[in-house]
Protein backbone atom coordinates (compact mmCIF):
# COMPACT_ATOMS: atom_id res chain seq x y z
CA UNK A 1 0.00 0.00 0.00
CA UNK A 2 1.66 3.25 -1.03
CA UNK A 3 2.20 5.56 1.76
CA UNK A 4 0.91 8.67 -0.52
CA UNK A 5 -2.06 7.67 0.13
CA UNK A 6 -5.13 9.05 1.56
CA UNK A 7 -8.48 7.07 2.62
CA UNK A 8 -12.01 8.10 2.93
CA UNK A 9 -13.72 6.68 6.38
CA UNK A 10 -15.68 4.63 3.55
CA UNK A 11 -12.68 2.67 2.32
CA UNK A 12 -11.98 4.68 -0.89
CA UNK A 13 -8.87 5.46 -1.26
CA UNK A 14 -7.47 8.68 -2.82
CA UNK A 15 -3.85 9.10 -4.74
CA UNK A 16 -3.15 13.09 -6.08
CA UNK A 17 -1.44 12.95 -9.42
CA UNK A 18 0.76 15.08 -11.53
CA UNK A 19 -1.30 17.11 -13.20
CA UNK A 20 -3.61 17.41 -10.29
CA UNK A 21 -5.99 15.05 -10.78
CA UNK A 22 -7.14 12.31 -7.80
CA UNK A 23 -7.07 9.08 -8.55
CA UNK A 24 -9.91 6.90 -6.54
CA UNK A 25 -9.98 3.46 -5.96
CA UNK A 26 -11.80 1.11 -2.97
CA UNK A 27 -9.21 -0.60 -0.43
CA UNK A 28 -8.09 -4.23 -0.25
CA UNK A 29 -9.82 -4.37 2.78
CA UNK A 30 -13.09 -3.14 1.35
CA UNK A 31 -12.88 -6.00 -2.44
CA UNK A 32 -11.83 -8.75 0.66
CA UNK A 33 -15.36 -7.72 2.61
CA UNK A 34 -17.42 -7.85 -0.61
CA UNK A 35 -16.07 -11.35 -1.86
CA UNK A 36 -17.02 -12.46 -4.79
CA UNK A 37 -17.61 -9.27 -7.10
CA UNK A 38 -20.54 -9.18 -10.01
CA UNK A 39 -21.02 -6.18 -10.97
CA UNK A 40 -20.13 -2.64 -11.02
CA UNK A 41 -21.78 0.84 -12.29
CA UNK A 42 -19.21 3.71 -12.71
CA UNK A 43 -20.21 7.50 -12.61
CA UNK A 44 -20.12 8.73 -16.07
CA UNK A 45 -17.40 11.02 -17.34
CA UNK A 46 -17.91 15.04 -17.04
CA UNK A 47 -20.01 14.24 -13.55
CA UNK A 48 -20.06 16.85 -10.90
CA UNK A 49 -19.23 15.13 -7.81
CA UNK A 50 -19.59 16.33 -3.61
CA UNK A 51 -17.36 14.51 -1.12
CA UNK A 52 -19.42 11.89 0.37
CA UNK A 53 -21.65 11.32 -2.29
CA UNK A 54 -22.52 7.94 -4.19
CA UNK A 55 -20.64 8.10 -7.61
CA UNK A 56 -21.23 4.57 -8.20
CA UNK A 57 -22.48 0.78 -6.96
CA UNK A 58 -20.77 -2.62 -7.05
CA UNK A 59 -22.46 -5.91 -6.65
CA UNK A 60 -21.16 -9.05 -4.78
CA UNK A 61 -22.88 -12.31 -5.16
CA UNK A 62 -25.80 -10.79 -2.98
CA UNK A 63 -24.65 -7.74 -1.55
CA UNK A 64 -24.81 -4.05 -3.35
CA UNK A 65 -22.92 -1.09 -1.68
CA UNK A 66 -21.94 1.99 -2.71
CA UNK A 67 -18.90 4.13 -3.36
CA UNK A 68 -18.20 7.24 -2.42
CA UNK A 69 -16.42 10.68 -3.92
CA UNK A 70 -13.66 11.36 -1.33
CA UNK A 71 -12.84 14.55 -2.83
CA UNK A 72 -15.38 16.94 -4.68
CA UNK A 73 -15.11 17.84 -8.20
CA UNK A 74 -15.38 16.29 -12.10
CA UNK A 75 -15.15 12.63 -12.94
CA UNK A 76 -12.48 12.93 -15.96
CA UNK A 77 -11.70 9.97 -16.64
CA UNK A 78 -13.08 6.10 -15.25
CA UNK A 79 -11.87 2.63 -16.06
CA UNK A 80 -14.00 1.15 -18.25
CA UNK A 81 -12.28 -1.93 -18.52
CA UNK A 82 -13.09 -2.42 -14.80
CA UNK A 83 -16.38 -4.04 -14.63
CA UNK A 84 -16.09 -6.38 -17.39
CA UNK A 85 -12.57 -7.24 -15.28
CA UNK A 86 -13.49 -6.92 -11.65
CA UNK A 87 -10.61 -9.79 -10.55
CA UNK A 88 -8.49 -6.60 -11.04
CA UNK A 89 -9.92 -5.14 -7.88
CA UNK A 90 -8.50 -7.84 -5.67
CA UNK A 91 -5.58 -8.68 -7.78
CA UNK A 92 -4.19 -4.86 -7.61
CA UNK A 93 -6.94 -2.40 -5.85
CA UNK A 94 -4.20 0.12 -5.70
CA UNK A 95 -2.82 0.40 -9.18
CA UNK A 96 -4.78 -1.48 -12.25
CA UNK A 97 -7.78 -1.56 -10.06
CA UNK A 98 -8.44 2.70 -9.73
CA UNK A 99 -12.10 3.21 -10.15
CA UNK A 100 -12.20 7.25 -11.11
CA UNK A 101 -9.86 10.29 -11.47
CA UNK A 102 -11.48 13.97 -10.50
CA UNK A 103 -10.44 16.92 -10.94
CA UNK A 104 -10.78 18.19 -7.64
CA UNK A 105 -12.60 21.21 -6.85
CA UNK A 106 -10.00 22.59 -4.08
CA UNK A 107 -7.06 19.78 -3.94
CA UNK A 108 -6.73 20.92 0.00
CA UNK A 109 -9.89 19.18 1.08
CA UNK A 110 -7.47 15.62 0.73
CA UNK A 111 -5.95 16.29 3.60
CA UNK A 112 -9.07 15.96 5.71
CA UNK A 113 -9.22 12.98 5.05
CA UNK A 114 -7.12 9.44 6.45
CA UNK A 115 -3.61 9.04 5.88
CA UNK A 116 -2.24 5.00 6.03
CA UNK A 117 -1.79 4.92 9.78
CA UNK A 118 -5.60 5.93 10.48
CA UNK A 119 -6.81 4.30 8.11
CA UNK A 120 -5.00 0.73 9.20
CA UNK A 121 -6.05 2.00 12.79
CA UNK A 122 -10.10 2.16 11.32
CA UNK A 123 -9.59 -1.21 9.78
CA UNK A 124 -8.24 -2.53 12.63
CA UNK A 125 -11.34 -1.34 14.75
CA UNK A 126 -13.90 -2.66 12.68
CA UNK A 127 -12.45 -6.25 12.68
CA UNK A 128 -13.00 -6.37 16.25
CA UNK B 1 -28.03 -9.82 36.23
CA UNK B 2 -27.33 -9.11 32.55
CA UNK B 3 -29.90 -7.02 30.92
CA UNK B 4 -30.47 -8.77 27.21
CA UNK B 5 -30.63 -5.90 24.33
CA UNK B 6 -33.69 -5.28 22.84
CA UNK B 7 -34.18 -7.01 19.09
CA UNK B 8 -37.55 -4.85 18.18
CA UNK B 9 -39.89 -7.01 15.88
CA UNK B 10 -42.67 -5.52 13.61
CA UNK B 11 -45.13 -8.04 11.81
CA UNK B 12 -46.87 -5.69 9.22
CA UNK B 13 -50.24 -6.35 7.30
CA UNK B 14 -49.49 -6.73 3.78
CA UNK B 15 -48.62 -3.86 1.73
CA UNK B 16 -47.56 -3.04 -2.41
CA UNK B 17 -44.21 -3.49 -3.45
CA UNK B 18 -43.43 0.28 -3.41
CA UNK B 19 -44.63 0.77 0.16
CA UNK B 20 -42.90 -2.38 1.26
CA UNK B 21 -39.17 -1.31 0.08
CA UNK B 22 -40.11 2.16 1.31
CA UNK B 23 -40.80 0.64 4.89
CA UNK B 24 -37.40 -1.49 4.93
CA UNK B 25 -35.23 2.27 3.72
CA UNK B 26 -36.89 3.85 6.90
CA UNK B 27 -36.06 0.46 8.55
CA UNK B 28 -32.37 0.88 7.64
CA UNK B 29 -32.75 4.22 9.24
CA UNK B 30 -34.13 2.92 12.53
CA UNK B 31 -31.46 0.44 12.83
CA UNK B 32 -28.90 3.12 12.72
CA UNK B 33 -31.23 5.29 15.21
CA UNK B 34 -31.37 2.29 17.68
CA UNK B 35 -28.13 1.56 16.85
CA UNK B 36 -28.89 -2.04 16.59
CA UNK B 37 -30.68 -4.97 15.28
CA UNK B 38 -34.23 -4.19 13.99
CA UNK B 39 -36.44 -6.61 12.04
CA UNK B 40 -39.70 -6.42 10.16
CA UNK B 41 -41.94 -9.10 9.04
CA UNK B 42 -44.27 -8.64 6.10
CA UNK B 43 -46.60 -9.92 3.28
CA UNK B 44 -47.83 -8.59 -0.02
CA UNK B 45 -51.04 -7.52 -1.78
CA UNK B 46 -50.87 -7.40 -4.38
CA UNK B 47 -48.58 -10.30 -5.39
CA UNK B 48 -45.79 -8.93 -6.85
CA UNK B 49 -42.09 -9.53 -8.58
CA UNK B 50 -39.33 -7.88 -6.64
CA UNK B 51 -36.13 -7.76 -8.89
CA UNK B 52 -32.45 -7.27 -7.49
CA UNK B 53 -30.51 -3.78 -8.03
CA UNK B 54 -28.71 -4.66 -10.74
CA UNK B 55 -31.00 -6.77 -12.55
CA UNK B 56 -32.87 -5.68 -16.09
CA UNK B 57 -35.94 -4.65 -16.68
CA UNK B 58 -36.11 -5.67 -20.10
CA UNK B 59 -34.80 -9.06 -18.60
CA UNK B 60 -38.22 -8.89 -16.81
CA UNK B 61 -40.64 -7.48 -18.95
CA UNK B 62 -39.77 -10.72 -21.92
CA UNK B 63 -40.85 -13.27 -19.42
CA UNK B 64 -44.52 -14.08 -20.03
CA UNK B 65 -45.15 -15.89 -16.90
CA UNK B 66 -44.96 -12.15 -14.95
CA UNK B 67 -46.64 -10.03 -17.27
CA UNK B 68 -49.71 -9.99 -15.00
CA UNK B 69 -47.65 -8.95 -11.94
CA UNK B 70 -46.74 -5.72 -10.24
CA UNK B 71 -42.86 -4.92 -10.38
CA UNK B 72 -40.70 -3.52 -8.18
CA UNK B 73 -36.95 -2.82 -8.03
CA UNK B 74 -35.25 -3.88 -4.46
CA UNK B 75 -32.48 -2.01 -3.37
CA UNK B 76 -30.29 -4.78 -2.59
CA UNK B 77 -29.10 -7.15 -4.94
CA UNK B 78 -29.36 -10.63 -5.90
CA UNK B 79 -32.08 -12.46 -8.24
CA UNK B 80 -36.25 -11.49 -8.74
CA UNK B 81 -38.37 -13.55 -6.66
CA UNK B 82 -42.29 -13.82 -6.85
CA UNK B 83 -43.90 -12.66 -3.85
CA UNK B 84 -47.69 -13.24 -2.13
CA UNK B 85 -46.86 -16.72 -1.32
CA UNK B 86 -43.83 -16.09 1.15
CA UNK B 87 -42.63 -14.75 4.61
CA UNK B 88 -40.32 -11.75 3.60
CA UNK B 89 -38.49 -9.95 5.85
CA UNK B 90 -35.99 -7.02 6.46
CA UNK B 91 -33.50 -6.89 9.40
CA UNK B 92 -30.95 -4.06 9.20
CA UNK B 93 -28.01 -3.65 11.60
CA UNK B 94 -25.73 -0.68 12.33
CA UNK B 95 -22.07 -1.63 9.87
CA UNK B 96 -20.39 -1.43 13.84
CA UNK B 97 -22.44 -4.86 14.71
CA UNK B 98 -20.52 -7.92 14.12
CA UNK B 99 -23.20 -8.91 11.81
CA UNK B 100 -22.66 -5.86 9.59
CA UNK B 101 -19.03 -5.54 9.37
CA UNK B 102 -18.98 -8.75 6.40
CA UNK B 103 -21.95 -9.94 4.23
CA UNK B 104 -22.53 -13.49 4.71
CA UNK B 105 -22.21 -13.01 8.82
CA UNK B 106 -25.65 -11.78 8.91
CA UNK B 107 -27.03 -13.95 5.85
CA UNK B 108 -25.35 -17.24 7.89
CA UNK B 109 -26.83 -15.44 11.11
CA UNK B 110 -30.39 -15.71 10.25
CA UNK B 111 -30.10 -18.40 8.12
CA UNK B 112 -28.57 -21.05 10.46
CA UNK B 113 -31.06 -19.67 12.99
CA UNK B 114 -34.42 -20.60 10.38
CA UNK B 115 -32.18 -24.13 9.66
CA UNK B 116 -32.59 -24.98 13.20
CA UNK B 117 -36.30 -23.26 13.63
CA UNK B 118 -37.06 -25.38 10.55
CA UNK B 119 -35.59 -28.49 11.91
CA UNK B 120 -37.43 -28.32 15.18
CA UNK B 121 -40.96 -28.61 13.06
CA UNK B 122 -39.60 -31.93 11.51
CA UNK B 123 -38.36 -30.03 8.79
CA UNK B 124 -34.89 -31.09 7.11
CA UNK B 125 -32.52 -27.87 5.78
CA UNK B 126 -29.13 -27.04 5.36
CA UNK B 127 -27.40 -24.00 4.23
CA UNK B 128 -25.88 -24.59 0.80
CA UNK B 129 -22.24 -25.06 0.42
CA UNK B 130 -21.04 -23.53 -2.86
CA UNK B 131 -18.07 -24.88 -5.34
CA UNK B 132 -15.72 -22.44 -6.27
CA UNK B 133 -16.51 -19.13 -7.07
CA UNK B 134 -20.18 -18.17 -8.34
CA UNK B 135 -20.28 -17.09 -12.26
CA UNK B 136 -21.22 -13.73 -12.61
CA UNK B 137 -24.95 -13.17 -11.68
CA UNK B 138 -24.80 -17.16 -11.92
CA UNK B 139 -26.91 -16.80 -15.50
CA UNK B 140 -30.72 -17.05 -14.03
CA UNK B 141 -33.30 -14.16 -13.17
CA UNK B 142 -34.92 -16.40 -10.61
CA UNK B 143 -33.50 -15.87 -7.26
CA UNK B 144 -34.70 -18.88 -6.56
CA UNK B 145 -33.07 -20.83 -9.37
CA UNK B 146 -29.57 -19.52 -7.99
CA UNK B 147 -27.12 -20.83 -5.35
CA UNK B 148 -25.16 -18.78 -3.47
CA UNK B 149 -23.11 -19.90 0.11
CA UNK B 150 -25.40 -19.70 2.70
CA UNK B 151 -28.61 -19.87 0.76
CA UNK B 152 -31.63 -22.81 2.59
CA UNK B 153 -32.12 -25.87 0.64
CA UNK B 154 -34.80 -28.20 2.03
CA UNK B 155 -33.67 -31.82 1.87
CA UNK B 156 -36.13 -33.66 1.06
CA UNK B 157 -37.39 -36.26 3.96
CA UNK B 158 -35.53 -39.88 4.41
CA UNK B 159 -33.33 -38.96 1.41
CA UNK B 160 -29.21 -37.95 1.25
CA UNK B 161 -28.51 -34.30 0.41
CA UNK B 162 -28.61 -33.83 -3.34
CA UNK B 163 -27.48 -30.75 -5.38
CA UNK B 164 -31.04 -30.07 -7.11
CA UNK B 165 -32.48 -29.82 -3.76
CA UNK B 166 -34.73 -27.17 -4.06
CA UNK B 167 -33.74 -23.73 -2.33
CA UNK B 168 -36.51 -22.24 0.59
CA UNK B 169 -34.70 -19.13 1.71
CA UNK B 170 -32.35 -16.41 0.02
CA UNK B 171 -31.29 -12.98 1.14
CA UNK B 172 -29.98 -10.13 -0.23
CA UNK B 173 -27.79 -6.72 1.32
CA UNK B 174 -27.57 -3.14 0.67
CA UNK B 175 -24.57 -1.57 2.58
CA UNK B 176 -25.30 2.04 2.41
CA UNK B 177 -23.02 4.06 4.81
CA UNK B 178 -23.10 3.04 8.70
CA UNK B 179 -25.89 0.85 8.10
CA UNK B 180 -26.51 -2.84 6.26
CA UNK B 181 -30.03 -3.73 5.12
CA UNK B 182 -30.83 -7.30 4.22
CA UNK B 183 -34.27 -8.36 2.24
CA UNK B 184 -34.80 -12.14 2.75
CA UNK B 185 -37.69 -14.77 1.15
CA UNK B 186 -38.94 -17.78 3.35
CA UNK B 187 -41.12 -19.66 0.31
CA UNK B 188 -44.14 -20.98 1.77
CA UNK B 189 -46.44 -21.71 -1.61
CA UNK B 190 -45.68 -22.05 -5.37
CA UNK B 191 -47.22 -18.74 -6.23
CA UNK B 192 -50.30 -18.93 -8.55
CA UNK B 193 -49.87 -15.58 -9.33
CA UNK B 194 -47.32 -16.75 -12.49
CA UNK B 195 -46.41 -18.84 -15.03
CA UNK B 196 -45.24 -22.17 -14.08
CA UNK B 197 -42.04 -21.04 -14.83
CA UNK B 198 -41.93 -18.47 -12.57
CA UNK B 199 -43.08 -20.83 -10.30
CA UNK B 200 -40.90 -22.20 -7.16
CA UNK B 201 -41.96 -24.85 -4.79
CA UNK B 202 -42.14 -23.50 -0.79
CA UNK B 203 -42.29 -25.33 2.50
CA UNK B 204 -45.70 -25.95 2.59
CA UNK B 205 -45.64 -27.58 -0.75
CA UNK B 206 -42.57 -29.66 -0.09
CA UNK B 207 -43.83 -31.08 3.20
CA UNK B 208 -47.51 -30.66 2.39
CA UNK B 209 -47.96 -33.37 6.32
CA UNK B 210 -47.02 -30.99 8.50
CA UNK B 211 -49.03 -28.33 9.75
CA UNK B 212 -46.69 -25.24 9.86
CA UNK B 213 -47.83 -22.50 11.55
CA UNK B 214 -45.96 -19.84 9.96
CA UNK B 215 -45.87 -17.12 12.84
CA UNK B 216 -44.99 -19.76 15.52
CA UNK B 217 -42.01 -20.77 13.00
CA UNK B 218 -41.46 -16.82 12.25
CA UNK B 219 -41.32 -16.31 16.39
CA UNK B 220 -39.16 -19.25 16.84
CA UNK B 221 -36.31 -18.02 14.19
CA UNK B 222 -36.28 -15.09 15.79
CA UNK B 223 -35.84 -16.03 19.51
CA UNK B 224 -32.75 -17.98 18.02
CA UNK B 225 -31.60 -15.10 15.80
CA UNK B 226 -31.96 -13.00 19.46
CA UNK B 227 -30.24 -15.78 21.56
CA UNK B 228 -27.31 -15.54 19.05
CA UNK B 229 -26.53 -12.06 19.90
CA UNK B 230 -27.80 -11.51 23.44
CA UNK B 231 -31.09 -9.82 22.43
CA UNK B 232 -34.26 -10.17 23.30
CA UNK B 233 -37.55 -9.70 21.03
CA UNK B 234 -39.73 -7.71 21.85
CA UNK B 235 -42.61 -7.84 19.56
CA UNK B 236 -44.19 -4.53 18.25
CA UNK B 237 -47.60 -4.03 18.43
CA UNK B 238 -48.11 -1.31 15.66
CA UNK B 239 -47.49 -1.59 12.35
CA UNK B 240 -43.63 -0.16 11.69
CA UNK B 241 -45.24 1.40 8.28
CA UNK B 242 -47.79 2.57 10.14
CA UNK B 243 -46.12 4.35 12.09
CA UNK B 244 -43.71 5.70 10.47
CA UNK B 245 -46.32 6.79 7.48
CA UNK B 246 -44.95 9.92 6.58
CA UNK B 247 -41.73 8.72 5.87
CA UNK B 248 -42.85 5.60 4.36
CA UNK B 249 -44.85 7.59 1.80
CA UNK B 250 -41.91 10.05 1.09
CA UNK B 251 -39.88 7.07 0.46
CA UNK B 252 -42.21 5.24 -1.81
CA UNK B 253 -42.65 8.02 -4.36
CA UNK B 254 -39.12 6.83 -5.48
CA UNK B 255 -39.66 3.11 -5.65
CA UNK B 256 -43.07 3.34 -7.35
CA UNK B 257 -41.19 5.51 -9.85
CA UNK B 258 -40.66 3.80 -13.07
CA UNK B 259 -37.24 6.05 -13.34
CA UNK B 260 -36.25 3.56 -10.52
CA UNK B 261 -38.15 0.53 -11.24
CA UNK B 262 -36.80 0.69 -15.02
CA UNK B 263 -32.87 2.12 -14.14
CA UNK B 264 -31.99 -0.76 -15.49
Amino acid sequence: MAAELKFAKTHEWVRPDEGGLATVGISAYAVEALTDLVFMQLPAVGRRVKAGESIGEIESVKAVSDFYAPVSGEVVAVNESLPSQLETLGKDPYGAGWIVRIRPDDPAEMSGLLDRAAYDALVKSEQH
Amino acid sequence: MTTAIPLPVWWDDAADGGTNMAADEALAAEAERRGGLVVRLYAWTPAAVSLGAFQKIADARSIPAIADVPLVRRPSGGGAIVHGSDLTYAAAVPKAHPWGRVPQAFYDALHEAMVAALADRGIAARLHVAAGRPAADDGAFFCFDRRAAGDIVATPPNAAPAPQDPKIMGSAQRRPPGVVLQHGSLLLRASEAVGPVARHAGVLDLRPEIALDVRGLAGAWLERVARSCGCRVVWQTASFRREREAEVAQNAVRFRAEQWTARR
